[in-house]
């Protein structure tokens, strides 16, 4: 399908490239708007935060190897297992996928040359870097946050923790959160109107569905964690009463405050690890998805239905029963839409004719651990054992299946997936195939003995245990997993960066993938494609005439819009092609924007609100500025 | 193209002039971009202000006594004369919106410029009740103060937010021209508006609510 | 049998009807879980093998068979499980575990948490105690769980369910031993440094040892009869200890740290982190912060010859 470019067709290639040209060098990436660029930035930003939760995931282990160890001190353990939870989650797999997966994969996807905002874009990038930077500032000065990533108070609050560790935390995460909503907002707006002319909403492959399921999920989670930061920051640093029972607070509005937004999380953790699943199984199966609208459904029930059940999370707290069942009945009720998705990707395994590369090994890893993660999952459901387990490692046992085992093992398998299309180049399948043997059977070892570990009564965030309990064999094998894990890992990132110096040509599709990215070279030109693609099926890539009627269109010069940084945009439903777009192109304003945020939340923390105010002044005007200056391109 | 309807999209950014840009708004098919994100923009904030009202109601349940012993149930007449006043401006708002899509420069800046004087008068005696709140009880001693004091805040930083907004765009539309993205801003304040609008009404019966 | 539960902190060693049924609850779902998962694995296992053999085991070949898998397994199977679960675990089972009716126990117990130790009270006794909850075997006890501080959690995972110690909150679980035994728990909400070290005994007694032990705790504590006791009764008084601990019938009368009237008839020492023997005590009272790092009872700085008489003094309060 990949025709040579004709002379003529060259032509406007050439154009298109000029028009889209961003500045050379570290100062492109600075002020890049394409997303792609933000997206590998996401990438290996997010990256480097997995290292550090890691290196931190093997500290806890390390130090759980046998009873009565001491190389972390408990203040060091809390400071180390909060960060790596908070690491994890916030700086690590919602930037990866939302961001780094996102961002360089939607627009692609839907046939589009950027997403709909592009500065605001890259300004939710630089806001996500400084606020992982800031959170890592309070580790490295040893003042990193230590209440645990749920951070209950009081122990959360001034007068059990009087240090800045808890500031990192709150601030840290109101922060963060910034980033996340207006990368929502960006991709719902992307997803909606940007679509190629005719690739309608039963046309968009179940990616894009996942990620427009997550960022509906985001934007109405995000505001519960940041009311309940910001009423914690109010109580610790102006001495309001929110949460303190003794002038008519409650602790426990912050333990509601905060599930409303975890557990709605969780779900958006692990939805674009069902999007990654359902681009790699259709290609390596050869198949179309089984059953595609129900699973569509599904995706969005899931994201929907993960609002109403945040008080399993609270089981043990003392609500009236009847309150704790009917929220138990809700979270049952979430396990159908799941076994819709995971019955659906084995049906289309099992009827297709699956080639057992490395991406797709991951993805029937991911499959086996979210079984296991998801009945874990259930059996919490069952109150009464809840209430014996809760806060034990059962309950380790359990989100690690469900967070590793099954939100990163897509990641993981993505990675190797999309990265010819990336680089051009294709990895190494042996190693690819090792690193995923590796990797599944350190999951394995490193989380399943915490299941009976939870059973033998040993409750989580410990930084040591008693040798009589029966607790130190499975601990020790426990962390001899983990490093079978971490080396895994680490030849995944070898292999990967190896392959991108050495690795054989990949052409435009090596793997007869189904949606329309594997269309355009490898890596793609700034704008994406020459010719806006025509769609006409769920699956564009297997619509061989489409893409040759595409090419021809290129050298009749059709449906190229090269007067400027020019995409279409379309209606929300039907993708009628409806207005022509200019999009706005590279500038330095998100990028400043960002360090005007950073200065403010620094300042807060140290008290110094006078200069935060400044910063926010300076901010206001920068943001003035941005818009009166730079809104046509 | 601009502007007209012969089959195929419009190159809607060459929509210069007000009339131009009039033209382009009429034959839009969806909603802009601009409009999508400030409608996504305002479903995260009235959540948060979901979450704010949730948080007094938990508090006020939760308590023997509401608002505490001390502190004078809140007086009624102001705040809501207050409120009615800002909530009238969703009609100059409209008629702006309508101003604009009818490609009239000087009309859709009137229209926003009478708003924006109501709408700095309430922000300036919702200041001047909230420091004489402050006066009277404090968000350092009570629960309920902090919930109160806190919520209101939060819902003039959204007025104030908004009268920001109405300066930028008044600025640009009456100094210089309603193109198509002007024309978008002024959807998009106006829509901002009719939401803190509803926000008001929300807020002001939660801050009433014991005396009600 | 006393060895038996000793030193045992499973939920799958249970002396409890409540305990043993959650027990059984859970060897239920892991069978049925155990089912599901291999049927799943099973097919995709039969993946590997057909690759691309048309059709579909007991589905058939037509063109709606993989659909009709998706809604056989992801939707009907799924709901008759689910509800057959909820039924049991949260209907039927959660009675036993909800907190019990005023009426249908025999006596309260107040625990109080603390960072990092646990404060036992006996409404209607004198009797006051840390660490070790003595109850009668066989008796229906409702324990009245608050906090002095942050949340914790109260946990005897072979007596019954965990129930949070939360701020403002006055939280109740059943306790019912069915047989004599002394039973670990441990504090399972994170509570702060000492988190890890906030363990405590249920030591279920005979109905008649429970009432000599009541009794004995209510009592004052014992005058010192040696020199060296007396001794260590005088620094006990002079030292800060007296600020901080209670020992019935002395002016030490102070509620920040254990009782420790009679410290002697405990078995370990700082929420089960030492055993209770003249050594540790003294490592104990020379340097608590090597032994529970971050703990809120201070080094104090007191010579050897201090520390030996207070060891004798306090290891005569039985
Ligand atoms: C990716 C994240 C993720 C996912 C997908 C899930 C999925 C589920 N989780 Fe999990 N959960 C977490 C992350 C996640 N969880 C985290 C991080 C915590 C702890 C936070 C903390 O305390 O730090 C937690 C804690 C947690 C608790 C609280 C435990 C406690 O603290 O006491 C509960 C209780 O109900 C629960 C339930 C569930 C259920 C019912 C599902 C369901 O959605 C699962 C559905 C999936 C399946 C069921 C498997 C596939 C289906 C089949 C195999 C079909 C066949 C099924 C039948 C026949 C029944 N989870
Ligand atoms: C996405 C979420 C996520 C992920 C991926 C992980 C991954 C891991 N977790 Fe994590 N964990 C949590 C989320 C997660 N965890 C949360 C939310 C908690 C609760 C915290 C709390 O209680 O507050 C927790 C708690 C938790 C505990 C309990 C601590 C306690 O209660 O005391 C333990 C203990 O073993 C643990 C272990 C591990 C291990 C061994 C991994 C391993 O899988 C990690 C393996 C990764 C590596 C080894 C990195 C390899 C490096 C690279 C690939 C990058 C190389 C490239 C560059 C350097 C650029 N975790
Ligand atoms: C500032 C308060 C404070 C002072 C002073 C103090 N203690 Fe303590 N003590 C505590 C606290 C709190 C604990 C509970 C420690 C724990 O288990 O985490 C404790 C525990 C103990 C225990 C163990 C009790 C048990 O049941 O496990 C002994 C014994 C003890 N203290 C003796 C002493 C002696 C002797 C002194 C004086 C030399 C003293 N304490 C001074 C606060 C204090
Ligand atoms: Cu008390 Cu943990
Ligand atoms: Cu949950």
């Amino acid at each position: 399908m990949a025709t040579s470019i004709t002379p003529r067709g060259q032509q406007h290639v050439d154009r298109l490239e000029r028009i889209w040209a961003e500045r050379p060098g570290l100062v492109g990436w600075v002020t890049t708007t394409d997303h792609k660029r933000i997206g590998i930035m996401y990438f290996f930003t997010a990256l480097a935060f997995f290292g550090a939760g890691g290196v931190e995931a093997l500290l806890i282990r390390t130090q759980l190897i046998g009873p009565n160890h001491h190389l972390l001190s408990p203040a060091a353990y809390d400071q180390v297992f909060t960060m790596h939870g908070i690491t994890m989650i916030f700086l690590f797999v919602i930037p990866m996928t939302t961001g780094a997966f996102g961002n360089y994969l939607i627009p692609l996807m839907i046939g589009a040359r950027d997403m709909a905002f592009p500065r605001m874009n890259a300004l939710s990038y630089w806001i996500f870097l400084a606020s992982g930077i800031f959170m890592y500032v309070a580790l490295l000065s040893g003042h990193a946050p230590n209440a645990g990533w749920f951070d209950y108070v009081p122990l959360a609050s001034k007068q059990y923790d009087p240090g800045t560790n808890i500031d990192f935390y709150g601030y840290g995460l109101i922060f963060n959160g910034i980033a996340s909503t207006a990368a929502s907002i960006n991709f719902i707006v992307t997803i909606f109107k940007m679509r190629a002319p005719g690739l309608s909403l039963n046309r968009m492959p179940l990616f894009c569905f996942a990620f427009l399921a997550v960022s509906f999920a985001l934007l109405f989670a995000l505001p519960s964690l940041s009311v309940a930061a910001l009423f914690l920051e109010l109580d610790r640093q102006l001495g309001f009463h929110f949460y303190d029972p003794a002038q008519g607070g409650d602790p426990l509005l912050w333990q509601n405050l905060f599930w409303i937004f975890g557990h709605p999380e969780v779900y958006i953790i692990i939805l674009p690890a069902f999007g990654i699943a359902t681009s790699i199984i259709p290609t390596f199966v050869h198949r179309k998805m089984v059953f595609f609208p129900l699973v569509a459904l599904a995706e969005i029930l899931v994201a929907f239905l993960g609002f109403g059940v945040w008080l399993h999370h609270m089981f043990t707290v003392g609500f009236a029963t009847l309150t704790t069942v009917y929220f138990a009945a809700a979270s049952l009720i979430i396990v159908i839409p799941s076994a819709i998705q995971l019955f659906a990707w084995i049906a289309t395994i099992l009827t297709g004719k699956p080639e057992f590369k490395t991406p797709l090994l991951f993805i029937v890893g991911f499959i086996i651990y979210f079984m296991i993660g998801g009945l874990s999952g259930i059996t919490l459901a069952a109150i009464p054992f809840d209430q014996q387990v809760h806060d034990s490692y059962y309950i380790v046992a359990h989100f690690h299946f469900v967070i590793f085992g099954a939100a990163v093992f897509p990641i993981l398998g993505g990675m190797y997936f999309w990265f010819p299309k990336l680089t051009g180049r294709m990895y190494h399948e042996g190693v690819g195939k090792l690193s995923f043997w590796l990797t599944f059977l350190g999951t394995l070892v490193t989380f399943f003995p915490m299941h009976i570990l939870g059973l033998l009564g040993m409750p989580r965030r410990n930084y040591t245990y008693p040798p009589d309990l029966g607790w130190s064999f499975l601990n020790a094998l426990e962390t001899i997993g983990s490093y079978v894990l971490a080396v895994g890992l680490v030849m995944i990132v070898a292999n990967l960066l190896i392959s991108y110096f050495r690795g054989a040509e990949a052409g435009n599709d090596p793997f007869g993938g189904d949606t329309l990215e594997w269309s355009t070279t490898s890596p793609p030109p700034p704008y994406n494609y020459a010719v806006i693609p025509t769609v006409t099926s769920a699956y564009p890539m297997w619509d061989k005439e489409d893409r040759e009627a595409d090419s021809r269109r290129l050298d009749r010069g059709e449906g190229l819009l090269e007067r400027g940084h020019e995409t279409p945009a379309t209606t929300v439903q039907d993708a009628e092609w409806d207005e022509i777009l200019s999009m706005p192109s590279h500038s330095v304003w998100p990028a400043v924007s960002a360090l005007m945020l950073a200065g403010i939340f620094s300042m807060l923390l140290l008290h110094h609100y006078w200069i935060a105010f400044g910063f926010l002044v300076v901010g206001a005007l920068v943001l003035f500025r941005w818009h009166v200056k730079g809104v046509t391109a | 193209m601009t502007g007209t309807s012969a089959g195929g999209p419009t190159r809607s950014v060459t929509a210069e002039t007000a009339p131009q840009a009039a033209a382009v708004a009429r034959q839009r098919l969806a909603q802009p971009n601009g409009w999508w994100g400030m409608a996504l923009f305002l479903c995260a904030e009235v959540t948060l202000f979901g979450t704010l009202l949730a948080t007094y109601f938990y508090l006020d349940f939760g308590a023997h006594r509401w608002p505490p012993a001390g502190i004078k149930p809140p007086s009624v007449l102001l705040p809501l004369l207050a409120t009615a006043g800002l909530i009238s401006t969703t009609v100059p708002m409209l008629l702006a919106v309508r101003a604009s899509r009818a490609g009239s420069r000087g009309r859709t800046a009137w229209l926003i410029g009478f708003a924006l004087i109501i709408q700095c008068g309430y922000l300036a005696g919702q200041v001047l009740l909230f420091r004489h709140d402050l006066r009277q009880f404090s968000p350092q001693r009570t629960a309920y103060g902090s919930i109160y004091f806190t919520m209101l805040a939060a819902h003039h930083a959204h007025v104030l937010l908004g009268v920001l907004l109405d300066i930028g765009v008044l600025w640009h539309v009456a100094a210089r021209k309603l193109s198509n993205y002007w024309l978008i801003a002024v959807r998009c304040v106006a829509l901002y508006w009719h939401v803190v609008n509803v926000i008001a009404v929300l807020v002001v019966l939660t801050q009433l609510s014991p005396s009600l | 049998m006393l060895v038996a539960g000793c030193g045992k902190q499973s939920i799958l060693s249970t002396r409890s009807p409540q305990a043993h049924n959650i027990m059984l609850l859970w060897w239920w779902m892991l069978g049925a879980a155990v089912v599901v998962f291999l049927g799943a694995l099973g097919l995709l296992v039969l993946a590997w093998f057909r690759r691309g053999t048309a059709g579909l085991p007991f589905f058939g070949e037509r063109e709606s068979a993989p659909e009709a898998m998706v809604v056989m397994f992801g939707i009907a199977v799924p709901v008759v499980v689910l509800v057959v679960l909820f039924g049991v675990a949260n209907l039927y089972l959660i009675r036993q575990t909800s907190p019990p009716s005023p009426r249908s126990t025999a006596m309260t117990i107040d625990v109080i948490g603390h960072q990092w130790w646990w404060e036992v009270r006996y409404p209607g006794s004198a009797a006051v105690t840390a660490n070790e909850i003595h109850i009668p075997v066989r008796t229906r006890v409702n324990i009245v769980a608050t906090t002095a501080d942050v949340i914790h959690s109260f946990w005897v995972p072979a007596l019954n369910r965990k129930i949070d110690m939360i701020p403002g909150r006055r939280n109740r679980v059943l306790l019912y031993a069915s047989s004599p035994g002394v039973y670990r728990g441990q504090c399972s909400q994170f509570c702060g440094l000492q988190h890890a070290h906030m363990s405590m005994y249920v030591d279920a007694q005979p109905a008649s040892q429970y009432r000599a032990w009541l009794a004995n705790m209510g009592a004052p504590a014992r005058t010192p009869s040696t020199a060296a006791a007396r001794t260590g009764e005088q620094v006990f008084m002079g030292a800060q200890c007296a600020s901080c601990h209670r020992i019935a019938g002395t002016p030490a009368q102070a509620d920040v740290g254990p009782d420790l009237s009679h410290l002697a008839t405990r078995s370990s020492l700082a929420a089960l982190t030492i055993p209770n023997v003249p050594s540790e005590l003294a490592a104990w009272i020379r340097n608590p912060q090597a032994i529970k790092p971050g703990d809120r009872m201070p080094d104090l700085g007191l010579s050897d010859n201090q520390i030996a008489s207070l060891v004798a003094y306090l290891d005569a309060l039985r």
